[in-house]
């Protein structure tokens, strides 16, 4: 009941936040919401499936693509568009998978990046999507001015809040008790029968998804793409900087570690003045300093010294099923 | 004509591939980490040569070379002693992917604020243009002259590692640290000259490349794929196989490059593809 109320204000806060908030406010927040579930996304594979990708940014090109292409062709607002921008995303992972997958740790990670490369080659090859100079969105016009930056808005924070709870609910599932149990001993996994590819490969696909969707409204939001833009490595160095510094394999950690990159990011470049280049040097320090000292990130450390838990997905066997399954084993021995 | 010319160059540049990936596939082979950072090494290599010509132009880059390495393998043993040691024993494999991941971000940021974004070369006089003709192909002395280099080192890390006593030990090392320790060996301390190694031979490459083609500070990521693919495409921990995995990139790249003017690295990267999809072990490498 406070659960629905507290999911209730909330929407009504983000519905009502585009007459309260200036558009600059809005696209920064719309920013800030769209890195945010690219991060989640990244931390469902990397943190969860334990699948490192460095190779996430070809997702955010394709979903931008999809947009852009589809919705020029078809001459309708980009909207209407955005769940082909996640079906390319998804059905271009089921299919890769099938190939990667036989790639283990390091050579996974690459192995993606190679392909993020190979794309974003084909793309600036292809004229048809504007070649290396990219294309502007053209059927923005189709959409009224005054609604271009509101609905960007309430689009980020849904698809942020849809990967938040998209992964909750996916980590509490059969698939997501599957995916820890891997992450945690691959071998006592196997062994009582979990199926290791096909848990991986849901994650691989519905990661795919939301980092496509993220990307294609990010795109949206700028009217234009270009590969070097859309397939730029930097977007994969965001979301595993915000994770690792979050804390990897929580939900909450890409949350703090989201908070964490826009803050640097507004320290360094507004308050100081310094060009982002700095900014970068600074993230790749954090992230060093992190893995050194601190590698399961900064969230689990609040954690454990405050003691709360706040989206945990570790279950607790509750007196009920403890007693199920006294009941059960007796049964079994009759 | 123009055709087998073509493919003899790519020879030569493979040879040159294959020298970004050995350094690589030594520190898969014993640390059994990879360094993404690799790519970067390669181009602060390149820029200290073109630093370095700056301030002594008289002497050759090739000359420069000498210093280049040491201080790259003086680079390479005090990183790995000050950081890569601290996570190497770590049983979570992305420990390392991640921390050379953020030295690696940290290193081009920094090259481009001390250096810039233009594309930089570094220029070898007379030798550059210098060509002599073999059965009718005109092929030029400095790609001949990387490729004896490549070669001669690719020997040389051959016997060092399976005919001396310190090759016998990294062997060791890389089997299992654990029981070496009890032999009275540091693994650590291997590990420190391993990586010296790796980076100087990252940074031989890493000028020779800059000879012949131009680089910017972004140039990392596009020598540690090269570099990877190299590894892997041979077969991890094969050294032949890397050299061989080099030679096939260099020749698909520039025939590729022949037909299709403005592809970049974008054969060489298919090449890849299909070869890990046809052979996940390597082309060379030992099938498990």
């Amino acid at each position: 009941m406070r659960a629905a109320a507290a999911m209730g204000l909330v929407i009504a806060a983000t519905v009502a936040a585009p007459w309260v908030i200036g558009e600059g406010v809005q696209r920064f927040l719309a920013e800030v919401f769209l890195m945010l579930a690219m991060a989640e996304m990244w931390n469902l594979l990397a943190g969860y499936a334990g699948l490192v990708s460095m190779g996430q940014q070809v997702f955010v090109g394709l979903g931008a693509y999809s947009l852009f292409f589809a919705s020029m062709s078809l001459n309708v607002a980009p909207y209407w568009v955005l769940p082909l921008a996640l079906l390319v995303c998804a059905g271009v992972a089921a299919v890769i998978a099938l190939f990667l997958f036989r790639l283990r740790e390091a050579y996974f990670a690459i192995g993606m990046w190679v392909f993020s490369e190979i794309v974003s080659l084909v793309v600036s090859k292809s004229e048809w999507l504007g070649g290396e100079r990219g294309m502007g969105l053209r059927t923005a016009r189709l959409v009224a001015a005054r609604w271009l930056e509101p609905v960007t808005f309430w689009l980020s924070v849904a698809i942020a809040g849809g990967a938040v709870v998209g992964t909750y609910l996916l980590m509490k599932s059969r698939v997501g008790l599957g995916l820890m149990t891997v992450r945690d001993n691959d071998l006592a996994a196997t062994s009582i029968g979990v199926d290791v590819w096909r848990n991986r490969f849901i994650a691989f696909v519905v990661s795919a998804a939301g980092t496509g969707l993220a990307g294609a409204v990010s795109f949206n939001a700028t009217l234009y793409v270009a590969p070097g833009f859309a397939f730029d490595p930097n977007w994969v160095v965001a979301m595993m900087f915000i994770v690792l510094m979050g804390g990897i394999g929580t939900l909450e950690g890409p949350i703090v570690g989201t908070v964490i990159y826009f803050a640097l990011r507004e320290v360094v470049t507004v308050v100081f003045g310094l060009p982002g280049t700095w900014y970068l040097v600074g993230l790749g320090l954090v992230a060093m300093a992190t893995m050194l000292y601190a590698p399961a990130g900064l969230w689990p450390m609040a954690r454990d010294r405050f003691r709360v838990e706040w989206l945990s997905v570790r279950r607790r066997p509750s007196v009920r099923s403890g007693v199920a399954a006294v009941t059960w084993g007796r049964e079994l021995r009759r | 004509m123009i055709w087998v010319e073509t493919i003899v160059n790519g020879v030569l540049v493979g040879g040159l591939y294959g020298l970004l990936g050995v350094g690589l596939a030594l520190i898969v082979g014993v640390m059994r980490v990879v360094n993404v950072s690799h790519g970067e090494f390669i181009v602060l290599a390149a820029f200290m040569g073109v630093s370095l010509s700056g301030l002594v132009p008289s002497i050759h880059p090739l000359v420069l070379l000498v210093p280049i390495v040491l201080v790259f393998f003086a680079l390479g043993y005090v990183m790995q002693a000050a950081l890569f040691n601290k996570i190497v024993a770590r049983p979570d494999p992305f420990a390392a992917i991640l921390l050379t991941f953020g030295l690696a971000v940290v290193m081009r940021n920094v090259m481009l604020e001390g250096y810039g974004a233009d594309p930089r070369t570094l220029t070898a006089g007379t030798l550059a243009h210098a060509s002599v003709r073999i059965f009718g192909l005109s092929i030029g002395v400095l790609p001949l002259l990387m490729l004896g280099v490549s070669t001669a080192l690719f020997v040389a890390l051959q016997l060092v590692l399976t005919r001396t006593t310190f090759g016998r030990i990294v062997r060791a090392t890389a089997d299992n640290r654990e029981v070496v320790r009890l032999m009275g060996v540091n693994p650590g301390r291997v590990y420190n000259v391993v990586m010296g190694l790796a980076l100087a031979l990252a940074s031989v490459a890493g000028v020779l490349l800059a000879i012949r083609s131009n680089f910017t500070a972004y140039s990392g990521v596009e020598r540690l794929l090269i570099a990877f693919e190299v590894v892997v495409l041979g077969g991890l921990g094969s050294f032949w196989g890397a050299m061989l995995g080099g030679i096939l990139l260099g020749v698909v790249q520039l025939v590729g490059l022949k037909f299709d003017p403005n592809a970049g690295p974008l054969y060489a990267h298919l090449l890849f593809f299909v070869g890990v999809l046809l052979r996940p072990n390597g082309l060379f490498g030992v099938r498990t």
